[in-house]
């Protein structure tokens, strides 16, 4: 009973409090007020709470049910925001020097998962269930801990892709006025965070180009780096499945729609770093390419259990 | 090592540089203190860092092949078959098990019999199935005994590179007394199966078997716990659990449930491919990882009391040129007119 209370509570602090760290990036990128630093800060420590309370909310899922908390497609949602705000806090303790912009796309991803999983569409899931005979395994945790985490550096990967992709045909569609374009905001932050750092290169054409160049480098270098690290995690969790699925069933492969699914995400992203090794289609290129990774994650995460067959059918749900 | 020879093709590389005045065999000593291998010929410099990075890729590559060949393996050359034994009965392996391609050849080991000693099922307490046992006993040519272990969902059974899966279970027959006299076994037929949601039914005939119209008690299960009883009306008479030998009556007729015979849905299979198959696996696994890591190579050349410096990386493209420029600041400048060995003057 204390164990669901607690539970309770901490699911509704870390969505305020990433509800709120939102509201704040957007006011500071909107009124670009001078205290951005100020805020800044206060969001960063914003993220650093809603981690713990997501670690504690799924530590207190595992004492209280007696499995890892992976059961299910609510538990999974869970750990897939859980594995946004791990991302947010590594990027921000790794590179405490520069302001990265990965924290525009991991926190309202972090708050998107958080609320649809608390949301009423599956109250029906909140409760801890018990697993299946054929989930009693050591497998559990690795696999799936792997393909989430990998689905969750990916699907920020091929956000920022999604970004550099709307920075740079931003001249072409006309978005509607610049005060509300958010992506050139976003290089005004930069531009004011780099004054206080970096002595300005004397070589730009024009401002607004430099910082757009300069903006769609960093999306790029991100959303690359971020895309081989989780590349690794889906390697590695969709090679675990299959060991499991032949230490359970007696083999390795069986064209499982959602097995299937995951090797063309798998193959996705290989051909987005295929379309890298040329440095021709470098850039936008393969923007592209990890842009359409991001449908082909949600098809394979969400839209595959919607089917509700095959063995991965513990994830699915009725909408009712 | 490939060297570039023209100052022009160094100059063309994705970072370059030149060094005014100084000596390609300053930044050899340089670079080899920041742990690049360097190999200097005459007025050329080739230096590189991080070997494995350039030949993970390679290695990605030979692991797809690698697991394509034992699914190929696997294809041709396994034998595949499932049975359901009742508790208490046995089969030969070899007589389930059948070919899945041209590869396929029997084993030794085909000849075992395997005898279901015992089929049973844990529950959790809400009364849903926390996992299936069987307890197996496999029997060579001469009746002799050489393996005996209870395998369940999870945990199969491995006995000469034939692998024995849980994978599913069925009612076989139900034990009953009625009105003390027995025990009858009535075999259980499958009335639903809905995947895990399985439901059997039997029928135990009370008064008149020979008239067209014969009435009796029904029993229905949904596993081996529990069985619920129907009078002959069809209305519900009692739930009763095996294991409590509790009589129940219905209709006059006292019936004593004494045991809940099941059958073990057993996969068995072999297959060749495995061990190439993980092989793979793991060094894809591996060799994903390594290639993560960053492959760089600079090259230099020295023009007359110049030094141009060219290089590129596979991985850390950001970090890169902060990393050269670092290690060109260290290379000393000298200041005779003259190229010799002893930089005496360390300038920026």
């Amino acid at each position: 009973m204390i164990f669901s209370t607690l539970e309770h509570i901490l699911t509704h602090i870390s969505f305020s409090v990433v509800s709120i760290v939102i509201t704040i990036h957007f006011l500071t990128l909107f009124l670009l007020v001078d205290e951005v630093v100020g805020l800044y800060d206060s969001s960063e420590k914003g993220m650093i709470v809603t981690f713990f309370c997501i670690t504690g909310l799924l530590v207190t899922r595992w004492i209280y049910s007696g499995h890892f908390p992976l059961s299910d497609l609510y538990e999974s949602l869970l750990f897939l925001s859980w594995g946004f705000s791990l991302i947010h806090m590594v990027s921000y303790f790794k590179f405490k020097k520069r302001k990265n912009n990965l924290s525009a796309i991991t926190a309202p991803s972090a708050i998107f998962t958080q609320g649809f999983a608390t949301s009423g569409l599956l109250t029906k899931m909140h409760q801890s269930a018990i697993l299946a005979p054929a989930l009693q395994s050591q497998w559990l945790m690795m696999h799936v801990s792997m393909m989430v985490l990998g689905y969750a550096a990916l699907l920020c990967g091929s956000l920022l892709s999604v970004a550099l992709l709307v920075i740079t045909f931003r001249k072409a569609i006309k978005i509607i006025g610049e005060n509300n374009n958010f992506a050139f905001s976003f290089g005004k932050i930069q531009y004011m965070n780099e004054r206080s750092n970096v002595l300005l290169n004397t070589y730009f054409l024009s401002s607004k180009n430099y910082y757009r160049y300069q903006l769609t480098q960093q999306l790029d270098r991100w959303s690359y780096r971020i895309i081989s690290l989780g590349f690794i995690f889906l390697t590695i969790g969709i090679l675990s499945g299959a060991v499991w699925a032949n230490e359970a069933w007696g083999s390795y492969w069986n064209w499982d729609p959602k097995e299937t699914w995951a090797f063309i995400t798998w193959t996705v992203f290989a051909i987005y770093f295929h379309t890298r090794t040329n440095k021709n289609l470098e850039g936008v290129n393969s923007a592209l390419v990890a842009s359409m990774g991001f449908l082909i994650i949600w098809i394979c995460y969400f839209g595959v259990n919607l089917l509700g067959i095959g063995l991965h059918s513990y994830g699915s749900f009725t909408l009712n | 090592w490939s060297f570039l020879q023209s100052a022009d093709s160094i100059r063309k590389q994705e970072f370059s540089d030149t060094l005014p005045q100084a000596s390609v065999s300053d930044l050899g000593v340089i670079l080899m203190g920041a742990g690049y291998e360097v190999f200097l010929k005459g007025p050329s410099l080739y230096a590189f860092k991080g070997l494995a990075g350039r030949f993970a890729p390679i290695g990605v590559h030979l692991a797809m092949l690698l697991i394509m060949a034992g699914g190929t393996l696997s294809a041709t050359g396994s034998f595949r078959g499932s049975v359901t034994v009742p508790q208490g009965l046995n089969f030969v392996m070899g007589d389930v098990l059948g070919p899945t391609g041209f590869l396929s050849t029997p084993t030794e080991a085909f000849n075992t019999e395997v005898h279901v000693n015992k089929f049973y099922m844990d529950y959790y307490d809400s009364g849903e199935v926390s996992q299936f046992h069987t307890d197996l006993s496999l029997f060579d040519m001469n009746g002799k005994e050489v393996m005996r272990k209870t395998l369940s969902v999870n945990d199969p059974l491995r006995y000469g590179g034939i692998t024995i899966y849980q994978t599913d279970w069925s009612f076989s027959a139900l034990q009953i007394l009625k009105d003390g006299e027995g025990p009858f076994n009535l075999a259980m037929a499958p009335l639903t199966i809905n995947g895990d949601k399985k439901l059997f039914g039997t029928f135990l005939p009370v008064g008149d078997t020979d008239s067209s119209n014969v009435k009796g008690i029904s029993m229905l299960a949904r596993d081996l716990q529990s069985i619920v009883l129907y009078d002959k009306q069809g209305k519900f008479a009692g739930v009763r659990r095996p294991n409590s030998k509790l009589p129940i009556e219905i209709d006059g007729t006292k019936i004593v449930i004494v045991d809940a015979i099941g059958s073990s849905g057993l996969d068995l299979k072999t297959d060749p491919g495995v061990p190439a198959v993980y092989a793979g696996f793991g060094a894809l696994m591996l060799t994903t990882c390594i290639s993560y890591l960053s492959h760089a190579q600079i090259w230099a050349f020295q023009d007359g009391t110049t030094v141009i410096v060219g290089g590129k990386t596979n991985r850390a493209k950001a970090e890169f040129p902060d990393e050269m420029n670092r290690l060109l600041d260290q290379v000393p400048e000298i200041v005779e007119s003259s190229i010799s060995k002893k930089p005496d003057n360390i300038g920026g």
